[in-house]
């Protein structure tokens, strides 16, 4: 049919698709992952489940080849292999879609996608490219414009482009890296609809996740991780109560959110005041039209939406890092609908960036500085930086937020994924503000981090601040909002109360109102 | 993954050890190099050497030409280094060098027999001060309004600098009185950087020292530093801090093309004493070198820029002890920045798992 028709085995054969045993990977003195046995069946989906820092990603690193084990081996298709480099692991039918996605921003979707196919002669003919992008994005039920540039893409979109290129380029065990991790329910639904659909062709996919339900829905298989061993080892995750589960996961039990909470004054005044507002994307294109919404102090506005439906522009709007078209907002009294960071930090707000590494993250610069550079206003001394009274305050913040942070002296660049987010939210979220805007705050985070940074946010909510809480994951939403803002094409398609509706009326808002196509 | 890598980090102090031998290891490999140059090219490589340092660093004169050439080089290389921090590639130093001399020269043919030496010195490294930072803000603007990217405006502007150079020679600044040679007439005495304890070292070496500390302390203890550093690490992060990063690149080359200039006046009134073709010697490119070796670090900019002006000098006893023309000399500055730019690609490379 088309050139990158893959090579399927639909047949399940007796040996395994991949075995893993014994397998050992040390940095220094640290274990990361401690004799680990693992096997992968043909036409499965395979959950790897465990804690941040369970050593998920590094298992899978290794049998992509981007770490080599101290001691096991593997086989794959039944031979031994050795898999010194990602090369020899896409060579195999090995594909990774790391949660760092990484794309070429100034590619478009096609020309990335080409990057990870076999070229044939030196001419890339864009056309046919385009074609078997289009074909095989309709085929896996992944939507991709084959033209779009990577750069004007959202996070989820990109995900998605990342998954069509390991596929594309004839991978027969896809491993993903906390997959749902950007999506919305319903992307993440499409998305297990591809997986399945995979699945049915005889191919096998391995997900890296912490998210129970998404392992219970999907998959044929868990394997649990915890401290770099194995726990549970390739065990049907129906044959286990959700409590087993997380008991082998956490090893201990995560509190409960507290139910009861101060009501929201009657008088609060806004925190955030949009009014008409119209805002262009990267592209050009009006990303924002005409939404209408304030969040008010002692407020959590919550934010639904399918990725890419202006919540980027949302957010950069609200904290005064884009100009608004038409229309005017405010914080406080403050008018930033010019875009204006500095007078928007001035009135108070903070944010939690959707991408730290890069809106946030400066390299060389250590977590302490990066806290300066928070409110570098308030830490100037002269000419210079008032450095104690920054490690004072990181002290404090530090103390507040419980999050477990790096020291102030390490190079925040350096740091994993988690560990950044635990910086940005601690220098966010354990600040008096009157105005707090957060996307995605739990993003890459364990079960307990994310249980302290909803807590965190619940008590910038009872200290009067006004949240903006942008998230994709709608329990969490439910659990924290007192209203959420559903968004769908750059507009508000309706304002509702947690405890007055359920998640189908949320997702028919999501997918453009009336529709009721859930 | 976190712990692991604090494990393996080494102490302050042992970092920096291993940073001097990569530095020294590079620098060796580089002589090694052109030392198969210099047998190719029909000398003994240690020969040479040993006449590059004997006559290098034994010998008064030399020493003393050496720290004459430092001057303008470090000031050059500050010039690179300052908005390198913010991120910006000024390859205009050379151009900035002979503006700020061309504007230094213009105030001196007007004032220096009219108002006291002293005056006129002052004025002079004001206008050279300003001339280099007017040269360099052109880019600065450019980038800023139009997104032409700096590296190659300051390089292109570096050829008007020079033709500004040879029209004022040529035309209304030659001197009437003189060999007929396209050069400006000598400075007045009074007008002349002092020279220290009867040697050729003028003045200016203090004022590349002072610039030195002074860019150092901006540098690294205080808060414009910083914003610098923030906006040549990431620019978006610096803007959503509310910093503002266009007035910062700005600032950053103004501050750099100051510096330039002042070299430029400082060469002329401490020792070209007249403007003629030539007389910035590519110093201006050899600052670049510095900085990129230093990793625009103040302090260890100027060390380098030190480092590069006595390969300078030995280029000259190249000539004359082996027969291998001055330029050969070129080839050595070369090889050492390729040497040490690839031993921090080793060292980048080792640290990343």
């Amino acid at each position: 049919m088309s050139t990158i028709a893959l090579e399927i085995r639909p047949a399940r054969s007796g040996t395994p698709l991949l075995s893993v045993e014994g397998l050992t990977c040390r940095f220094g003195e640290v274990t990361a992952n401690d004799s680990v046995s693992f096997l992968v069946q043909h036409a499965e989906i395979h959950a790897v489940l465990g804690e941040n820092g369970a050593g998920k990603s590094t298992l899978m690193k290794l049998v992509y080849g981007v770490y080599r084990p101290t001691e096991g081996e593997m086989h794959f298709e039944g031979r031994k292999v050795s898999i010194d480099s990602p090369a020899v692991a896409r060579k195999l039918g090995i594909g990774m879609v790391f949660q760092d996605l990484r794309l070429i921003p100034a590619f478009t979707v096609a020309e990335n996608i080409a990057l990870g196919l076999p070229l044939r002669g030196p001419r890339l003919d864009r056309a046919a490219v385009c074609r078997q992008v289009t074909e095989a994005a309709e085929r896996y039920g992944l939507v991709a414009d084959p033209d779009a540039l990577v750069r004007t893409l959202s996070i989820g979109e990109r995900q998605r482009v990342e998954i069509l290129k390991a596929l594309m380029a004839g991978a027969k065990l896809l491993i993903l890296d906390e997959p749902t991790s950007v999506l919305a329910p319903q992307e993440v639904d499409t998305l297990f609809a591809g997986l399945d659909k995979l699945r049915s062709q005889g191919l096998s996919v391995i997900i890296i996740t912490h998210k129970l339900h998404e392992a219970r829905a999907i998959c044929d298989r868990v394997t649990v991780l915890r401290g770099g061993r194995v726990i549970l080892s390739a065990v049907d995750p129906a044959s286990l109560s959700d409590h087993e589960l997380v008991d082998a996961m956490v090893g201990r039990s995560v509190p409960a959110l507290p139910a009861e909470r101060p009501p929201t004054p009657h008088d609060a005044p806004a925190a955030l005041e949009l009014t008409g507002v119209s805002v262009k994307g990267d592209r050009g294109q009006f990303a924002l039209k005409d939404v209408t919404l304030s969040v008010h102090r002692g407020e959590i506005l919550g934010i639904a939406g399918v990725s890419g439906n202006g919540q980027r522009e949302l957010y950069e709007v609200a904290l005064g890092l884009r100009a608004s078209v038409s229309g005017s907002v405010k914080i406080g009294t403050t008018d930033v609908s010019g875009g204006s960071p500095a007078a928007a930090i001035d009135a108070g707000a903070v944010g939690v960036p959707e991408d730290p590494v890069a809106d946030a993250v400066v390299p060389g610069l250590s977590v302490a500085e990066h806290m300066a550079l928070g409110n570098l206003k308030s830490f100037r001394k002269g000419l210079g930086i008032d450095w104690k009274a920054v490690r004072a305050s990181l002290g404090s913040l530090e103390g507040r937020a419980q999050l477990r942070m790096q020291g102030g002296d390490r190079t925040l660049a350096e740091l994993s994924g988690g560990n950044i987010q635990r910086v940005m939210l601690t220098r966010a979220l354990a600040v008096q503000a009157p105005f707090v805007a957060a996307a995605y705050p739990s993003r890459g985070l364990d079960v307990a981090t994310t249980r302290r940074t909803q807590e965190l946010l619940l008590e910038q909510r009872a200290s009067g601040a006004g949240v903006l809480f942008i998230s994709e994951d709608l329990d969490e939403l439910m659990e924290l909002s007192d209203r959420i803002a559903v968004l769908h094409g750059g507009s508000v398609a309706g304002i509702v109360r947690p405890k007055e509706t359920d998640r189908y009326e949320i997702g028919r808002l999501m997918l453009g109102g009336g529709g009721g196509e859930q | 993954m976190s712990a692991i890598s604090s494990a393996l980090r080494p102490p302050r102090l042992r970092s920096a050890g291993r940073e001097a031998g990569r530095i020294a290891l590079a620098f060796g490999g580089a002589l090694v190099v052109f030392g198969a140059f210099v047998i190719a090219k029909g000398a003994n490589p240690f020969t040479v050497y040993s006449d590059m340092v004997r006559s290098t660093f034994l010998n008064s004169n030399s020493i003393a030409g050496v720290l004459v050439k430092a001057c303008p080089l470090i000031l050059g290389a500050l010039a690179v280094a300052v908005p390198a921090r913010a991120g910006l590639v000024n390859v205009g130093g050379e151009g900035q060098i002979v503006i700020g001399a061309v504007a230094a020269g213009g105030v001196a043919l007007a004032l220096d027999s009219h108002l006291p030496g002293g005056m006129v010195i002052l004025l002079m490294m004001l206008a050279g001060a300003a001339a280099g930072a007017i040269w360099a803000g052109i880019a600065g603007v450019l980038r800023l309004t139009l997104r032409v990217n700096e590296a190659i405006s300051t390089l292109l502007l570096n050829y008007v600098a020079i033709d500004i150079l040879l029209y004022l020679i040529y035309q209304p600044w030659k001197d009437m009185h003189g060999s007929g040679q396209p050069v400006t007439r000598q400075l007045a005495v009074a007008a002349r950087l002092p020279l220290i304890g009867g040697t050729q070292v003028h003045a200016g070496i203090f004022i590349a020292i002072a610039a030195t500390l002074v860019i150092w302390f901006l540098m690294e203890r205080t808060s414009w530093g910083f914003r610098l550093r923030v906006v040549g690490g990431n620019s978006e992060a610096a803007r959503r801090a509310g910093l503002p990063v266009g007035r910062l690149l700005l600032s950053a080359m103004l501050v750099g093309g100051a510096l330039a200039g002042l070299g430029g006046m400082v060469h002329y009134a401490g020792a070209e004493l007249q403007l003629r073709a030539g007389m910035t010697a590519n110093l201006g490119y050899i600052a670049f070198l510095a900085s990129w070796l230093a990793r625009h670090k103040p302090i260890q900019v100027a060390i380098a820029a030190l480092l590069l002006a006595s390969i300078a000098v030995a280029g000259d006893s190249l000539q004359i002890n082996s027969a291998l023309p001055a330029a050969t000399v070129n080839v050595l500055m070369g090889l050492v920045l390729v040497a040490v730019m690839g031993g921090w690609g080793l060292r980048k490379k080792a640290v990343t798992v």
